[in-house]
């Protein structure tokens, strides 16, 4: 036996102790919530009810029985899983295999020695009296729910004549019972170990309620704030829109490349279209419209900075559970209706603010794409706030890049066909009114004729010209 | 000088100890050693757990708050439902007549006398401070001259 299994031992003999003694007794540790209690456990869409018997346990067996049953083609078999393997040779060909041996030996040993014991019956007392509140408190939870959505049910029933209050009291009625419904629902599974695992790993299901709402919490903490923040700082509130709110986490992709709200983006990174992440948090899906504008082209003619289409498309379905939007890959008959033009910034013009908009249409309808490309396809003098008016669109998300001169912005420039490669803007220079002031200072004064014999030591002072 | 006092005589004299007093820089202050041991001033180190320890240890918190809150709403319910039943008790008396030929309110009145609450013989402490629930008949006296 080696030293990593001596070590794991005594933990599996206890572990597999308590099992003995819970499964005589009864199955008490249920999980409480209605999804897969493990990660590596199958997720179905309909889960069964909670009094079924609990998931197996033991997938791997212990040592003893291990030993007892290893035939030796079926061992090597064993020890070739990288989650469990102790032995030199096993590690060392996993690794050439390409499935490196997970964590470390000790570790491994542990897991093959253990039963798999899930989670949530972790033979912890604490935690197992902590997991009877838990419980307790979402049956409590769930029982509301049914209760709320009877009298949802039975005020839906009645007509609206006979609801003290009329037609406008009913709505009001359903609409707070509604939201005190997705309350509740959030509220029945906030305390679970396994969701806030699901969630961490990134397996929640965004088309449940809890899993909106932890990400939404999450978003609202640093990237909420930084987007918010960049909105203000880069000016994009007056200069582009009146008045703007993100509601939905966006962010930009550029091949690989992920683009920090604000970044400057080299001219060639830019050159293709990004790749949105649009995450919402409501549920339902629903259509939106799509603009990367360009709000600094400076113009010379005017002294003046103009805005300019590079991009739009309408009629893309987004959803919670399907947050990536390509902006390639859009349909060019039935949603794109500018294509992507590159991100490009002329010598010596200050930098490009290129603002990426989502912006949500009116449910259940679609643009007319003919139309916006007959308005639009002209790019120049964009106004993203008569584009949203026109439309009656609410925009919802919201992410920036910057761009400017660089190297590969005549190559990129020359690629997309855009004139003014060769253009440099410079500023003119402006001269001061005030007129020019005779040179005051000791130096000044000794530099006179009058002082000539003090000219030995004025005359070589740095800074001062006085070369006769 | 006390039996009890223990610094040697040489030292507890007044020049004496003056000049211990300045060669203080060895070793510090008894009374700062106290403080400092009576009240650790370094950060207690940071609980780390692994993955399924922090889940539990998150497990065990929530069911604690959980269970806080729970008391504290069952807390105020009762204080609650004490108040408004004294408050439905009192309703009832001040509705009352009686007993025999007394008039409606009259339980209610002596319900609320504060007879001794005080103290023996003390007055209610309302009457002691400006009246607002009870404003006088007469709030004010215009034709009072000296």
């Amino acid at each position: 036996m080696s030293s990593c299994r001596r070590v794991a031992r005594p933990l599996a003999q206890s572990l597999r102790q308590e099992r003995l003694l819970q499964s005589s007794t009864t199955h008490f540790a249920r999980s409480f919530s209605r999804s897969a209690s493990r990660q590596d456990e199958v997720t179905t869409t309909t889960p069964p009810p909670s009094s079924t018997t609990p998931p197996p346990i033991s997938s791997t067996t212990s040592i003893d029985q291990l030993e007892a049953a290893a035939t030796k083609p079926r061992m090597q078999e064993r020890l070739l899983d990288p989650d469990t393997t102790t032995a030199h040779w096993a590690e060392r060909k996993l690794i050439r295999m390409g499935t490196p041996p997970v964590g470390s030996r000790r570790r491994r040993a542990a897991i093959r020695s253990s039963e798999n014991v899930p989670f949530e019956q972790l033979p912890y007392q604490a935690f197992q009296e902590a997991r009877k509140v838990l419980q307790e408190d979402r049956e409590q939870k769930v029982r509301a729910i049914a209760t709320e959505l009877a009298k949802i049910k039975r005020l839906e029933d009645t007509p609206a004549d006979q609801v003290p209050g009329g037609e406008r009291k009913k709505n009001l009625r359903l609409a707070s019972l509604r939201k005190h419904v997705q309350e509740l629902k959030i509220l029945a599974d906030i305390n679970d170990p396994v969701v806030k695992r699901k969630f961490e790993d990134g397996f929640g299901d965004m088309n449940k309620p809890i899993y909106r709402h932890l990400a939404e919490k999450k978003w609202r903490g640093m990237p909420c704030r930084l987007i918010t923040q960049r909105i203000s700082q880069l000016a994009i509130v007056p200069d582009v829109l009146p008045k703007f709110e993100p509601v939905a986490d966006v962010q930009l992709f550029f091949r690989r490349i992920k683009v920090e709200p604000g970044e400057m983006i080299d001219s060639r990174v830019s050159e293709v279209p990004p790749r949105l992440k649009v995450q919402v948090f409501n549920a339902g899906e629903r259509l939106v419209s799509v603009v990367v504008m360009d709000s600094d082209v400076p113009n010379a003619e005017t002294d003046s900075f103009e805005r300019r289409c590079h991009y739009l498309a309408a009629n893309v379905p987004i959803g919670p559970d399907q947050p990536s939007l390509p902006l390639g890959k859009v349909d060019k008959e039935t949603q794109l209706a500018v294509p992507w033009l590159p991100a490009f910034s002329q010598k010596g013009a200050p930098y490009h603010r290129l603002s990426v908009f989502i912006l949500e249409q009116k449910p259940g309808e679609t643009m007319d794409i003919a139309k916006l490309r007959e308005l639009y396809s002209g790019r120049d003098g964009f106004s993203l706030k008569s584009y949203r008016d026109k439309f009656g669109l609410n925009p919802v998300g919201f992410n920036i890049f910057r761009t400017i001169w660089d190297e590969g912005t005549a190559g990129v420039m020359e690629r997309a066909g855009v004139p003014g490669v060769d253009v440099e803007f410079k500023f003119k220079r402006v001269y001061s009114l005030k007129g020019e002031k005779k040179a005051r200072g000791w130096e000044a004064k000794r530099s006179k004729p009058k002082y000539r014999g003090l000219w030995k030591y004025s005359r070589n002072i740095h800074g001062m010209n006085r070369k006769r | 000088m006390s039996a009890f006092h223990t610094t040697p005589a040489d030292h507890a004299k007044g020049g004496k100890s003056k000049k211990k007093r300045k060669g203080k820089g060895d070793e510090p202050d008894p009374r700062i050693i106290n403080l400092k041991s009576s009240m650790p001033r370094a950060v207690p180190a940071p609980l780390r757990f692994a993955r399924n320890r922090a889940l539990r240890h998150w497990t065990i918190h929530r069911a604690w708050l959980l269970f806080q809150r729970k008391e504290r709403e069952r807390e105020a319910h009762e204080l609650e439902r004490m108040y408004q039943s004294m408050h439905n008790a009192a309703e009832e008396l001040r509705q009352t007549s009686g007993p025999g030929t007394r008039e409606e309110g009259f339980l209610y009145r002596v319900a609320m006398e504060k007879k001794g609450v005080y103290g023996h013989n003390a007055v209610p402490i309302e009457y002691a401070r400006p009246q607002t629930e009870t404003p006088a008949r007469e709030p004010w006296n215009h034709g009072w001259t000296r």
